[in-house]
């Protein structure tokens, strides 16, 4: 692999002289204060990392990735900022489809790992995108969506746009989820937060460890920007719906949401795209880890 | 006399159960009535025909007539129907207490010498005293009183617990400003240590190496072959241009890092003045400073679209609460910038006129109507979504400055901006000590 470009956005000069030394000799290095020019680069350059912050005065990092996502699919994108917004996180994630969400101050050890991950399956976007584009695929199993939420409205959206195509199951609680879970993969995920008592974060930190391939929509009207960010980071949602969530907008989401996993069940090099960050949290982890054997366990059961 | 106990009942606890007389009864029969001691309370005496009172005698008008010469021989077989007062002051049993109050207060007659007939649809049910009724809505009015006091109480203190969480709305705020603001310096700093560490342990192996080398060359039992082994090291070391090219650069990375660190120092020194609102202790200061402070404070939400125009004028300095002023200045600020739509002017104006300071704080944003004016500085009056404003940000402003001894004043034209004009004395205020506390809403 040849050297990997780096791409660091930042109002603030120094920050970009910093992160610049971070990644002296193994990156070649661009760096803007200003978005425009952000985009001029990733126009005229092989761009395989963008590094953003989010606050900016002529335009802020989720809009900047947004763009970048559609001048330039294959590089990925991460958000570096010291200000935590819910409507930031929201953001980052609907429109910036962000790899990870980091904090400022970061840990330089951290930042390079998640930099070298990230350019690494860059590398392999752009290879991809050498060869011609595989055309969607949408032969193979029926694809399952799962529902983990008690709204009956949601559960009606998700009937109404894809009963026709898809194979959907309606978890009330987390016991039937895991149930459901351990009998087949799912393609599609459609959950609250809190499913009952239950805070899910782990169910679905888990799904995605388990198949990379599913896409996680989470609808909820929680507000608690940490929590959203470690989902970004450790589960990878690829959509968040504040609730209350309109019928138009989800089944949008849906749509892209089931053409996405058809794209990345025809191009299992997407699913790195995808990958996620080790769960923090000590007593997610716990909980992640009894789930999986469970589920080990389940599975095992149905198949003998 | 009896007690009401109820004060919200009706007239009913005010009767005595008098037995009215038949408008046939001789006046000299009368007379023996109003000697007796059953009847000494009363005033006058009610007339009763079928039920319905048809007027009262009086004791002064029975006096009039009765102790006149031959009065007794001319009268006394003379039905008491020839000298009633045939308009007497009735109410109602079902009348409210401040009802029948009203009603008797504005139809008695002075010197009192009648009591007033109760009746239940026009029938009676006997005789109220007017010293009763008095006393009764006494006791009342106490009632309510102590009422009204626990009620102010309630207020009060539901509104000072509304002025604290106004104050937390506009700290949570800012604490999430400043956060960023000192995340951005810490950010770059942290890492720029880290970085240095790493080339510090690098450029300490590569001492060592030259002074390995400095030792074989100088030791005589040193080998050619370990000279010649301990050079390569070196010429390694040496044609390491990253370690050589980052230790140029890592003079600007440190002088970043100061700036960072100078940065960071200033915003926590900041906080500290500003952090000081509720302790409110008076001080001799001058307002740009207090300015200036809010302005820091508070660059986080005007830096992206707020370009602040300053002509801050010679002040003299004044005593009063600083971190109130700064506070109401912030409020000022902040409002300003999210009165604008996309990028925005701020003019900050300060000066000295007729022995009062006058701080003009102006925007170009977008304006007010004329109800929304009027109403500005009402508490809990807000323009903002639910959530996001109080509604008591200029309401505390206002009584901020009141308390200071000076006006506020606003103007503002819809599309053009809005100016708030502050005015406040040079010589000492008295009531700076108070912290803000709205008073009673009334």
């Amino acid at each position: 692999m040849s050297t990997p470009t780096l791409l660091l956005v930042d109002d603030e000069e120094r920050i970009l002289r910093s992160l610049r030394m971070l990644f002296f000799g193994g990156y070649q290095v661009r760096m803007a204060t200003d978005p425009h020019e952000a985009l001029r680069i990733l126009r005229d350059e092989r761009v395989h990392v963008i590094i953003s912050d989010q606050r900016m005065p002529v335009m802020n990092g989720s809009e900047l990735l947004r763009q970048a996502r559609d001048i330039s699919p294959a590089t990925m994108r991460i958000l570096l900022t010291g200000y935590s917004d819910i409507e930031a996180s929201i953001a980052s994630v609907n429109e910036g489809e962000v790899f990870r969400y980091l904090m400022k101050p970061w840990d330089a050890e951290q930042v390079k790992k998640v930099v070298a991950e990230a350019a690494a399956i860059a590398e392999v976007s752009f290879t991809m995108q050498q060869n011609t584009a595989v055309a969607a695929d949408t032969s193979g199993a029926k694809p399952r969506v799962l529902i983990m939420d008690n709204d009956e409205a949601t559960a009606r959206t998700v009937h109404e746009t894809l009963s026709d195509r898809c194979e959907i199951i309606w978890a009330a609680d987390a016991q039937h989820a895991m149930e459901e879970l351990a009998k087949q993969d799912v393609s599609v995920v459609v959950s609250d937060l809190m499913l009952g008592e239950t805070n899910v974060g782990y169910i679905l930190k888990t799904i995605k460890q388990l198949n990379p391939q599913t896409q996680c929509i989470v609808l909820t009207s929680f507000n608690d920007t940490s929590r959203l960010i470690e989902l970004i980071n450790q589960a990878q949602i690829t959509r968040f719906l504040p609730k209350p969530v309109s019928k138009g907008l989800l089944a949008r989401n849906l749509e892209s949401m089931l053409e996405r996993f058809h794209a990345v069940r025809n191009q299992p090099e997407l699913q790195k795209r995808q990958s996620v960050a080790p769960i923090s949290d000590p007593q997610e982890k716990i909980q992640a880890g009894n789930f999986l054997g469970l589920l080990g366990r389940l599975r095992a059961r149905i198949v003998a | 006399m009896r007690q009401t106990n109820h004060p919200d009942e009706d007239v009913s606890s005010l009767i005595n159960a008098i037995d009215g007389i038949s408008p046939d009864c001789p006046l000299e029969e009368v007379a023996e009535l109003f000697s007796d001691h059953k009847y000494s309370k009363l005033l006058s005496l009610p007339v009763v025909r079928d039920g319905r009172p048809i007027g009262v005698i009086s004791r002064y008008r029975f006096m009039d007539i009765y102790l006149k010469r031959y009065a007794r021989e001319l009268h006394g077989k003379r039905p008491v129907s020839a000298f009633l007062n045939d308009s007497p002051l009735l109410v109602e049993v079902s009348q409210a207490l401040a009802v029948a109050a009203q009603h008797v207060a504005a139809n008695m007659k002075f010197p009192l010498t009648e009591d007033f007939i109760i009746t239940r649809q026009g029938n009676y049910l006997g005789v109220g005293f007017v010293m009763d009724l008095l006393n009764a809505m006494e006791v009342k009015m106490g009632t309510n009183t102590r009422e009204l006091e626990r009620t102010n109480r309630r207020l009060k203190s539901s509104q000072l617990a509304l002025v604290q969480s106004e104050k937390m709305a506009s700290l949570g705020q800012m604490v999430a400003g400043i956060a960023h603001e000192i995340n951005t310096p810490l950010g770059y700093v942290q890492n720029n240590v880290a970085i240095g560490r790493d080339l510090f342990r690098h450029i300490q192996t590569m001492i060592s190496g030259y002074e390995a080398l400095v030792d074989g060359l100088l030791d005589e039992q040193s080998t050619d072959e370990l000279i010649a082994e301990q050079m390569q090291q070196v010429v390694e070391f040496r044609s390491d241009m990253n370690a050589r090219e980052m230790l140029g650069e890592m003079h600007g990375l440190m002088d970043d890092s100061l700036y960072g660190i100078a940065q960071i120092s200033e915003l926590v020194l900041n906080l500290k003045n500003f952090s000081r609102m509720d302790a409110a202790a008076t001080e001799a200061v001058n307002l740009n400073n207090c300015i200036e402070s809010a302005l820091n404070i508070g660059r986080n939400v005007l830096k992206d679209r707020v370009e602040v125009v300053k002509e801050l004028g010679d002040l003299p300095k004044i005593t009063c609460a600083p971190s109130q002023l700064n506070q109401v200045f912030l409020n000022l600020f902040t409002n300003a910038a999210q009165a604008m739509e996309g990028q925005g002017k701020l003019y900050i104006k300060t000066w000295l006129e007729e022995g009062a300071v006058h701080i003009s704080v102006a925007d170009n944003g977008k304006g007010m109507p004329e109800e929304v004016l009027a109403r500005i500085f009402d508490p809990f009056f807000t323009t903002k979504p639910v959530g996001e404003g109080t509604g008591l940000g200029l309401a505390i402003s206002h009584q901020i400055i009141q308390q200071h001894g000076g006006e506020i004043h606003v103007e503002s034209r819809v599309g053009e901006g809005t100016r708030f004009r502050i005015k406040l004395p040079v010589a000492p205020a008295t009531a700076v000590q108070q912290p803000a506390v709205l008073e009673a809403v009334a």
